[in-house]
């Protein structure tokens, strides 16, 4: 990334913020697909609003299945932490402040995946009641 | 005789306001700036705001009309649709007293995306006048009505959240000479866009465009610099500095 | 130069709120983030929700069941809230994915108007889908 100075003297160093945005454009189109499988498989599907214990962990017990929620959480996670990101960087911070605001953000992705990634394996590997 | 009835938010030197109120004749004045200056010259003399040319060309008398910010000039009485007005200075600006706010934090930002030509031209001697099509005249002499009124940055929620948000004038001027097929400067003025404080900040909520009192469209210019973001962020990724 | 003891008028994220009375870009900004907040909150609250699934089967049941058959039941009319700022959302940010993308920048705002049509017909659709299973169980 470059770093330019400014007619103040101020420097300004370039960052990826519209590839950022782009990203959050992308996996937002991608969510509708997910949003709209999982509402209609999760409260639709199964002849109930919700589902129930023994139906989520038939369904997770489908390897194609498995992958779609983890890689549904993986999306919904970055669109989610990239969002909330975007807003508390909009607010009188400083320069400091967002860059720690960008850290935080980080950190609870890996947290949000990590947990989320974990949660459906052990789901998927509880036996059939 | 008709009158308006004019609400003033008043700011003194300490900063405090207060809400004062003028009884106009409505037939002596036909726009707000009018309004204004009749206040001035026969019910108090006081009275500070910021005008020059009264026909929206300088951008000196932005202020909110019934909440929105507006050209005093060119708001008329008859546009209200109503025998009261209320009238304060613009938001986001502090304020020096009364309706006149202070703009220096906005030119200084307008500043910093440099907005005039550059050229690699040496000591900007050039050998023959820098033709333009049509066409490529289209490209940006849409952008480059702007007064400098500030109003935007009034109407921006961002800009009114964050003070280091660029915001939508400055933006629109990069987009202005990017566009333009004479300058040479996009480098500089994309970094500035590509920045923390640039385009990704924008989330096209377009009251920019609502308020500009020139139709210059800024939030459109900002999405069309997006564009141009957008490829140059993904090649500077590759690019060695 | 002016005095630090000036009053500055920045709104602050207070002002984002404030979309009464301006263009419908600001009801559309306004909203989309007030229900992007409210996902958020709900997607930690699921995760939660699902981590039941965990402890046993009766344990995730009856947690389920008590918000949508009772006792907890009023629970449905958030939950009806919810899926109205999910469409909401949705519907808003396939518009501005499409004009980040550049698709449609001049009709921002018949896009905005057509897709909240849509995805409010849409959300009717689901509600009716998925409430006229409460009676089956």
């Amino acid at each position: 990334m470059a770093e330019v100075e400014m007619s103040s003297g101020r420097e300004v160093r370039s960052s990826t913020g519209s590839l950022g945005r782009m990203f959050q454009a992308a996996s937002g189109l991608f969510l509708i697909f997910f949003l709209g499988v999982h509402l209609y498989v999760a409260h639709i599907d199964f002849g109930h609003p919700i589902q129930f214990f023994t139906s989520v962990i038939e369904n997770m017990h489908n390897f194609w299945w498995l992958a779609f929620f983890i890689v549904f959480v993986w999306v919904i996670s970055y669109h989610a932490v990239n969002g909330l990101g975007g807003i508390i960087k909009d607010l009188n911070i400083g320069e400091k402040g967002k860059a720690y605001v960008n850290y935080a953000m980080v950190a609870l992705y890996i947290v949000t995946v990590v947990y989320g990634t974990i949660l459906a394996v052990l789901v998927a590997r509880i036996p059939l009641p | 005789m008709e009158e308006l009835v004019v609400e003033v938010t008043r700011t003194d030197e300490k900063g405090n306001q207060k809400l004062q109120s003028f009884n106009v004749p409505k037939d002596k004045v036909s726009t707000v700036l009018e309004a204004l200056l009749y206040i001035k010259e026969n019910m108090d003399p006081s009275l500070s705001f910021r005008y020059s040319c009264r026909m929206e060309i300088c951008g000196s008398c932005g202020m909110e009309i019934d909440g929105k910010p507006h050209m005093a000039c060119s708001t008329t009485i008859e546009s209200l649709k109503s025998d009261k007005v209320k009238v304060a200075p613009m938001k986001h600006y502090k304020v020096i007293r009364d309706l006149a706010v202070d703009m220096e934090g906005f030119f200084g930002k307008y500043k910093e995306v440099k907005p005039y030509i550059i050229r690699d031209d040496e000591n900007g001697k050039y050998e023959s006048e820098i033709l333009q099509t049509p066409a490529q005249f289209d490209e940006f002499i849409d952008y480059s009505m702007c007064i400098k009124c500030g109003i935007c940055m009034a109407a921006c929620p961002i800009e009114g959240s964050d003070p280091d948000y660029l915001g939508p004038a400055p933006l629109t001027a990069i987009w202005r000479y990017v566009a333009d097929s004479r300058d040479q400067g996009a480098k500089y003025r994309l970094e500035v866009a590509s920045g923390p404080e640039g385009t990704s900040r924008c989330h096209f909520v377009g009251e920019c465009t609502e308020a500009c009192p020139k139709g210059v469209d800024p939030s459109y210019a900002i999405q069309k610099l997006r564009g141009s973001m957008v490829k140059y962020e993904f090649q500077s990724l590759f690019r060695r500095h | 130069m002016v005095e630090e003891n000036v009053k500055n008028l920045r709104e602050g994220p207070m002002g984002w709120a404030k979309f009464y009375r301006k263009g419908i870009g600001y009801f559309a900004f306004a909203m989309h983030r007030f229900s992007g907040l409210v996902i958020v909150f709900y997607l930690y609250l699921h995760l939660f929700v699902l981590s039941h699934l965990l402890v046993g089967k009766a344990t995730y049941n009856s947690l389920v069941t008590s918000v949508t058959y009772g006792p907890f039941d009023s629970f449905l009319v958030l939950d009806v809230l919810l899926a109205l700022v999910i469409f909401y959302h949705g519907a808003n940010g396939t518009r501005l994915a499409l004009n980040e993308l550049g698709i449609g920048l001049e009709n921002n705002k018949a896009m905005f108007y057509v897709f909240e049509v849509i995805s409010m017909v849409l959300l009717g659709i689901f509600l009716y889908y998925a409430y006229m299973f409460l009676g089956a169980s």
